[in-house]
């Protein structure tokens, strides 16, 4: 009976609420209510009711266009996506997003590889033979060996998504069959990445350990301790990512959770200040390196970037909402 | 189960030949539509409510609510006597067209045969 109620609720969602309309709802809601009894009372079983009841129940817009109601996003004026596409939007979304977060945790592993090659240079325990310069440039290439197929991943993953851009955009409504389908899986999704997240936070939490316990044993074993933090940084941050796409591939759908139209509009902003902010501390962290050798201690820009960025965004959020 | 397409026209007049018994309700009426047809033709709940709409625009029928029953209080419908007389123009109409089509029926029938 539950899943009829909420089944007519989502139907109804979008609707204005019109006494009009109240009364239509509570009118199919008894109709409904009645079937079921009847096919329970028949001998059907619980599943089989509650189907028959929905697959009976026809098309809604059929009813709305006879009644001259319109619902209040403009469905006409944007593309209707059905649950066979949002199904599909979600399966690319869950595959992009793990390709996107591989292309990340390699850029970190390469910058951890950077840092430990220099260090073990440094220390002269490889490259010995090499010349001073050659000793800081290898490990910078190694860096730049990962980001190659990282950016790949970026690239694959940004083109296959090409299509579906205009979900991104918030330009689409979802049919209201899908709404419901969608919105009764969310919470198994949301669960499950809350989970991802628990991991993820734990490991980040964790991580500046393996600097403290580095530091017990001397300068260069910090340098060593620095490594394992940005690794494990690397596996929270594949964690945050492929866990996170499936559920935001929901929450764009549903329009929910940030994905509404007005809060598309701050993302924008906030977007457009990432945009500039990450590739300059890009710049600052190869600039450093290269020209006064700092490789060991310039990706501490990213991480005040990183702070000072979820800043920025908060304060943004706060003062737009007031 | 029969293609709503092919009903659609007439889904206002079996309504209508259904109120002509008597005053009704949404859950009556597509029970009793599904009785007398035995299961060949089920209307959907909102095809139902669509022609509902439909047939108190045109003034076929008046709603009014049905005295409280369980807690539970339904919208009940009524055929007007406008709603008569366009029932019976459709019914005319489709003795009309039953004998249209069923010309093309037949010869498509005697010429399958030889």
């Amino acid at each position: 009976m539950e899943t009829i109620k909420s089944y007519l609720e989502n139907m109804f969602r979008n609707l204005p609420q019109t006494e009009e309309i109240q009364r239509l709802r509570n009118e199919l809601f008894l109709n409904m209510e009645e079937k079921y009894h009847e096919l329970k009372k028949e001998g059907k079983l619980d599943n089989e009711a509650v189907g028959i009841v929905i697959s009976e129940f026809g098309n809604i817009d059929e009813l709305l266009e006879e009644m001259n109601i319109g619902t209040i996003d403009n469905r006409d004026v944007y593309p209707t996506i059905n649950l066979e596409e949002a199904k599909e939007f979600i399966l690319l979304k869950s595959k992009t997003s793990y390709l996107v977060g591989l292309g990340v945790g390699l850029i970190l592993f390469g910058v951890s590889l950077l840092i430990l090659l220099t260090q073990l240079a440094e220390d002269d325990l490889i490259f010995r033979t090499l010349s001073s310069n050659a000793k800081y440039t290898l490990p910078v290439i190694f860096l730049f060996l990962l980001i190659v197929p990282a950016v790949g991943l970026f690239i694959y993953s940004g083109t296959k998504l090409e299509r579906f851009k205009f979900i991104d955009e918030g330009v689409f409504s979802l049919a209201s069959a899908a709404k419901v389908v969608l919105n009764k899986e969310l919470s198994h999704v949301s669960s499950k990445q809350s989970f991802g997240t628990i991991i993820g936070v734990c490991i980040c939490v964790l991580s500046p350990v393996a600097i403290f316990i580095g530091s017990l044993f001397g300068d260069s074993f910090s340098a060593y301790g620095v490594c394992v933090l940005l690794i494990m940084i690397a596996i929270a941050v594949f964690i945050f990512i492929s866990t996170g796409g499936v559920s935001e591939a929901y929450k764009k759908l549903l329009k929910i959770d940030g994905f509404d139209p007005e809060r598309q509009k701050e993302n924008k902003v906030i977007g457009a200040v990432a945009g500039v902010v990450w590739p300059m501390a890009v710049c600052i962290f190869l600039f450093c390196g290269f020209v006064f050798n700092l490789w060991r201690i310039s990706w501490i820009i990213f991480p005040i970037t990183g702070v000072l960025f979820g800043g920025f965004s908060a304060c943004y959020s706060i003062i737009k909402s007031k | 189960m029969i293609s709503s397409d092919v009903i659609r026209g007439y889904n206002d007049t079996i309504i209508l030949s259904l109120l002509l018994e008597g005053d009704s309700y949404g859950y009556e009426i597509s029970k009793n539509i599904r009785a007398v047809t035995d299961e060949q033709y089920v209307m959907k709940e909102t095809t139902l409510y669509s022609a509902f709409s439909r047939l108190e625009k045109n003034g076929y029928i008046e709603s009014y609510y049905g005295e409280e029953t369980q807690g539970k209080r339904r919208t009940y419908f009524r055929i007007t006597q406008s709603g008569m007389t366009y029932y019976k123009e459709k019914c005319e109409e489709w003795g009309l067209t039953k004998k249209v089509i069923n010309k093309f029926v037949k010869e498509l029938k005697d010429s399958g045969d030889h």
